[in-house]
């Protein structure tokens, strides 16, 4: 029995946020639910499909997030309730299809997105507060400061969105997702019964009874309009907006989020919870005007507090204008006045330093040892890059790109994409990917680059693209690339996972996201069928990779793609694949920081099990870390690093 | 000799993209970093050592002519034309399964192929050419191995990068076959032995080859390509009289270019070579010239080189000669003409008389005497 479908209403568990989400998913009697992994939110999906076949609902991976929210969407509109999960840059490529949805709206079954985004930008490639783009797109935007609530406000987001009949947006962060808190569970439905069915058919007898005949798109527009009016005034009396505080607080703080908190904890430590108030707003878009300006007119100074944006700070001084001159405003600090950043994460320190600021605290925040302490221990901890795991096939492949490029001597380049390989802008990676956007960005800069011959470019252009990101986004690329014989060199780097996220499987695994086996999307297969030329390399054999990326780096017309084939290196140790060889340094034989090595192992190929004996100045192989994969011994210019077999 | 600290960095600065390399394999030899793809020399990655090996033995970075003549003859450098020697002759070989393979007289094949039999050695660094007649640095440990490299390639070789496939602490005695640019870095190896390269007191013979220039191969290359297959090339030559083609013999017959198109293939780096006749060998060797096919000029400088020659001769596996005084003094005037004319062009690169860039340790106005005729 999956943990998450716990039939004991009423009982305390401890839960992390994305758990918590899938829980609620689970409470609010969803049917369908699609997603693609993306940090933070990569666990709600396994979760739901743990259950799956015990709540009998469809839990799938989709090959990207806009189709993840297409299939949620169809449920929605034959009926069934249905969640699409993303992170932040999943929903900028599902935003084409929501716009597109909301003039005609979603279906009797509610629908659902919940988008995570990650201030501090820790796992991602960029920062951004995508509660910005359910106003630019006009759906009604709720955000969660717990697990608890974030349960709680599915079940509910579910009926409002029936109510609307609009997919509603469940805003989260990084903080929120990943932090565990104690959440009591509700009661779970009856196991879905309710027959799919989508009612919008052809009537031949009513033919212009359709979603699509309410009139153009401008009165498409308007209707939308509508529907947020009446989400607002559902917003005006939501429990999950509430006020904590005096009647006339001094200062008045509204907050949405994971900043509630930052907030609560700011005000317990100044111990100022009876001089300032404290907002909570979960419905933050559209703005429950009315409920704000109870609390504009009762205080005097109002501290906006959220992540990055200053998202609500702009709505309600938009609102706030728009009272002038009749009522007067307080005045408004936040993000506009400096007092908070409108980027990084928030923090409990932050609020402090900003409400003493304001209210002229003294701001003393921690006692002075425990400040020298702290800054102490800072020395302790060695600066760690990043790095890719102690065996790593990237590795591999990008010590052939590199002396590939080298060796080809035109100055030829790698446009880089998303995934662990990502880390091959920096010293992982030998800094050789040198641009990185969006998934599938590798491939389709690379085409642009293909195609600049005849203003003289003749620099040999690589792109490299992940297994699962090859599905995701990079197809499309291709296939443009072929038909307009842009000239390029596509490696799929196939490490058989959907690695960075934690190994979800794709359309290549020949697994879904239940466990249950599916059909091979063969990549080769599909690569020359759209008439690009197939070469398939394991990347630790290191020569013939190499010269099969200069053989082709020659080539002069359309993409032709290099399948770099070699399993994650976790995967096989979660699949417990053994270790092929022990390696060891001979330390008579290793040349260390002279002339002949100058370190190649340990300061460019970096691989996390080896280390630089300072003592004896050799090189040596960290037994605890290193796997086995014999690579080390293959670059070793002294033939110092020795492999033998293992059985 | 180093003077101040200078590590691959400056190699690449100094060197390589002040088009003075002649691609002699020597920075190679020891470096994981420095490797050599279809003609060139590439730097693979960052070496952050201040200093190093392929700096101080590359024959283009600052030479100290006399310490280096110190250490190879135990005198200063000489201010005879074709350098310090004991005697000069001609020789050829007269194994005619050698013969037929050689250049010209066969003299280096057949007196390394018995400095091999004899055991004096166990392996000669030389230079092999491929299927597509490009050539590449090799070991050989027999007759048969020395016979697949005898007959001369024009292009550069970078043959020195075959120490590398020394197995490394080898107690091997080795002998080393190369041009004047080699000779020299094989010269200053011995002057400072490598940091963690094999011994240079390993190396028991270097063997010199007349040179005039080389060949850069990304422009040699297409000029061969019109000329048919390279795989059925067995030979390339350039007459002394009347000097002017570049012939081509394969298995079908001759074929000739004109030399001037072949001079748009020369490497630019060797205008700056003082070195025809490769001084700082043991004993060095080249064409006797057209008046005599199939016949060496040998200029034997050390008691080493004068040891293995005699051997040789007295096993019957060489026949000597005198040189005509008058092809003496041909060699003399061109040897010299050479280094007047390398002198000449370093002083224009470096705007200044009195810096030849690399070649340091001159006696008093040697140079002078050269760039004022």
């Amino acid at each position: 029995m999956a943990s998450i479908a716990i039939d004991n209403p009423g009982s305390v568990v401890l839960l992390m946020g994305n758990e918590a989400i899938a829980r609620g998913a689970l409470e609010a009697g969803i049917g369908v639910a699609a997603a693609y992994p993306g940090s933070p939110t990569s666990e709600i999906l396994p979760t739901l499909a743990g259950a799956a076949g015990e709540r009998d609902i469809h839990v799938e991976w989709s090959a990207n997030e806009k189709v993840a929210t297409e299939v949620a969407a169809a449920a929605s509109l034959a009926g069934i309730r249905s969640l699409a999960v993303m992170k932040q840059n999943g929903l900028n490529i599902a935003a084409d299809f929501i716009v597109n949805l909301n003039m005609t709206g979603s279906g009797t079954g509610g629908m659902v997105i919940f988008v995570a985004d990650d201030p501090g930008g820790m796992t991602s490639s960029n920062e951004q507060d995508s509660r910005a783009v359910a106003k630019w797109i006009d759906n009604p935007l709720l955000e969660a400061q717990d697990a608890q609530e974030a349960k709680d406000m599915l079940k509910w987001a579910y009926e409002l969105s029936e109510a609307v009949m609009l997919p509603v947006f469940l805003r989260g962060v990084t903080r929120l997702c990943y932090t565990r808190g104690n959440v009591v569970l509700g009661e779970l439905p009856v196991k879905n019964k309710k027959k799919a069915y989508f009612p919008d058919i052809w009537d031949m007898y009513n033919p212009t009874k359709s979603r699509f005949t309410a009139g153009p798109s401008a009165v498409a527009h308007r209707n939308l309009h509508e529907k947020l009016e009446k989400a607002r005034a559902v917003f005006e009396e939501s429990p999950f907006n509430r006020y904590s505080g005096p009647e006339n607080p001094e200062l008045l703080i509204i907050a949405s989020g994971v900043c509630t908190s930052y907030s609560a904890e700011a005000l317990e430590v100044l111990n100022i919870r009876k001089r300032v108030g404290l907002l909570k707003l979960g419905t933050v878009w559209p703005l429950p005007e009315k409920l704000v300006a109870k609390w504009l007119t009762a205080a005097r100074k109002v501290l906006f507090v959220e992540e990055t944006d200053p998202f609500v700070e702009r709505s309600v001084m938009e609102f706030a204008a728009s009272r002038l001159p009749e009522m007067d405003n307080p005045v408004f600090y936040g993000k506009r006045s400096g007092h908070l950043a409108s980027y990084n994460e928030q923090s409990t320190d932050l609020v402090i330093a900003a409400v003493a600021e304001i209210l002229g605290l003294p701001q003393q925040i921690r006692d002075p040892d425990y400040q020298r302490d702290a800054a102490e221990a800072m020395n302790l901890v060695p600066n760690r890059p990043i790095n890719m795991c102690a065996g790593c096939p990237h590795r591999a492949t990008f010590w052939a790109i590199k002396n590939a490029i080298a060796l080809d001597g035109r100055n030829g380049f790698v446009c880089g994409d998303i995934g662990c390989y990502s880390m091959s802008f920096a010293a992982p990676g030998f800094y050789q990917s040198r641009t990185m956007q969006a998934m599938g960005s590798g491939a389709g800069v690379a085409n642009g680059f293909g195609n600049l011959q005849q203003f003289g470019f003749a620099q040999p252009v690589l792109a490299v693209s992940g297994d699962s990101t090859f599905y995701h986004a990079v197809l499309p690329a291709l296939v443009s690339g072929v038909y307009n014989k842009a000239n390029f060199t596509l490696l799929i780097l196939d490490n058989s996972a959907t690695a960075m996220t934690g190994f979800q499987p794709h359309p290549g695994t020949g697994l879904l996201a239940t466990g249950e086996t599916a059909p091979v999307v063969n990549m080769e297969a599909l690569c020359r069928s759209v008439g690009a030329e197939v070469s398939i390399c394991d990347p630790f054999a290191l020569g013939e990779a190499t010269g099969t990326i200069l053989e082709m780096m020659k080539q002069e017309s359309g993409p032709r793609v290099i399948i770099m084939r070699h399993m994650c290196q976790l995967l096989k140790a979660k699949r417990k694949i053994p270790d092929k060889y022990h390696a060891w340094v001979d330390q008579e034989k290793c040349l260390g920081d002279s002339c002949g090595c100058d370190r190649l192992c340990t300061r460019i190929f970096g691989c996390p099990g080896l280390m630089w004996d300072s003592a004896a100045k050799k090189a040596v192989i960290d037994e605890a870390i290193c796997v086995g994969c014999g690579l080390c011994a293959d670059i070793c210019p002294a033939g110092a690093i020795k492999k033998e077999e293992v059985n | 000799m180093s003077g101040t600290k200078r590590g691959s960095k400056n190699l690449l600065e100094d060197v390589i993209k002040a088009g003075l390399c002649t691609g002699c394999g020597a920075c190679v030899t020891g470096c994981p970093y420095i490797v050599v793809r279809e003609g060139r020399i590439v730097v693979l990655d960052r070496c952050t050592l201040e200093e190093g090996d392929c700096y101080r033995h590359c024959p283009r970075t600052r030479t100290d002519m006399n310490v280096v003549s110190g250490k190879v003859f135990g005198v200063p450098f000489s201010s005879a034309e074709t350098g310090h020697a004991l005697t000069i002759a001609m020789a050829r070989s007269t194994d005619h399964l050698i013969s037929k393979k050689a250049q010209d007289g066969g003299t280096v094949t057949t007196l390394l192929a018995f400095a091999l039999d004899a055991r004096m050695i166990e392996a000669v660094v030389c230079t092999k050419m491929d299927e597509s007649k490009a050539p590449h640095g090799f070991v050989a440990h027999s007759r048969d191995e020395l016979l697949q490299c005898a007959g001369s390639s024009y292009e550069a070789g970078f043959a020195l990068e075959a120490f590398r496939k020394l197995p490394a602490g080898s107690a091997d005695r080795v002998a080393a076959v190369g041009v004047g640019c080699q000779i020299e870095a094989l010269a200053k190896m011995k002057a400072e032995a490598p940091v963690n390269g094999g011994n240079p007191d390993n190396i028991q013979l270097t063997v010199g080859l007349f040179c005039g220039w080389s060949l850069r191969s990304g422009y040699f290359r297409p000029i061969l390509q019109g000329m048919g297959d390279p795989a059925r090339i067995v030979k390339f030559d350039i007459p002394h009289s009347p000097h002017t083609s570049f012939d081509v013999y394969a298995e079908e017959g001759k074929s000739s270019v004109s030399l001037d198109e072949i001079r748009s293939a020369i490497n630019p780096a060797c205008q700056y070579c003082w070195d025809m006749t490769a001084e700082f060998s043991d004993i060095s060797v080249g064409s006797a010239g057209s008046r005599f096919p199939g016949w060496n000029t040998i200029i034997v400088r050390t008691e080493r080189g004068a040891e293995l020659l005699a051997r040789a001769r007295d096993a019957g596996l060489i026949e000597i000669q005198e040189l005509p005084e008058w092809r003496l003094a041909q060699l003399k005037t061109a040897a010299l003409n050479r280094k007047r004319t390398a002198f000449k062009r370093l002083a224009e690169k470096s705007g200044d008389s009195q810096d030849l860039l690399y070649i340091f340790g001159l006696s008093e106005g040697f140079a002078d005497s050269l760039l004022a005729g």
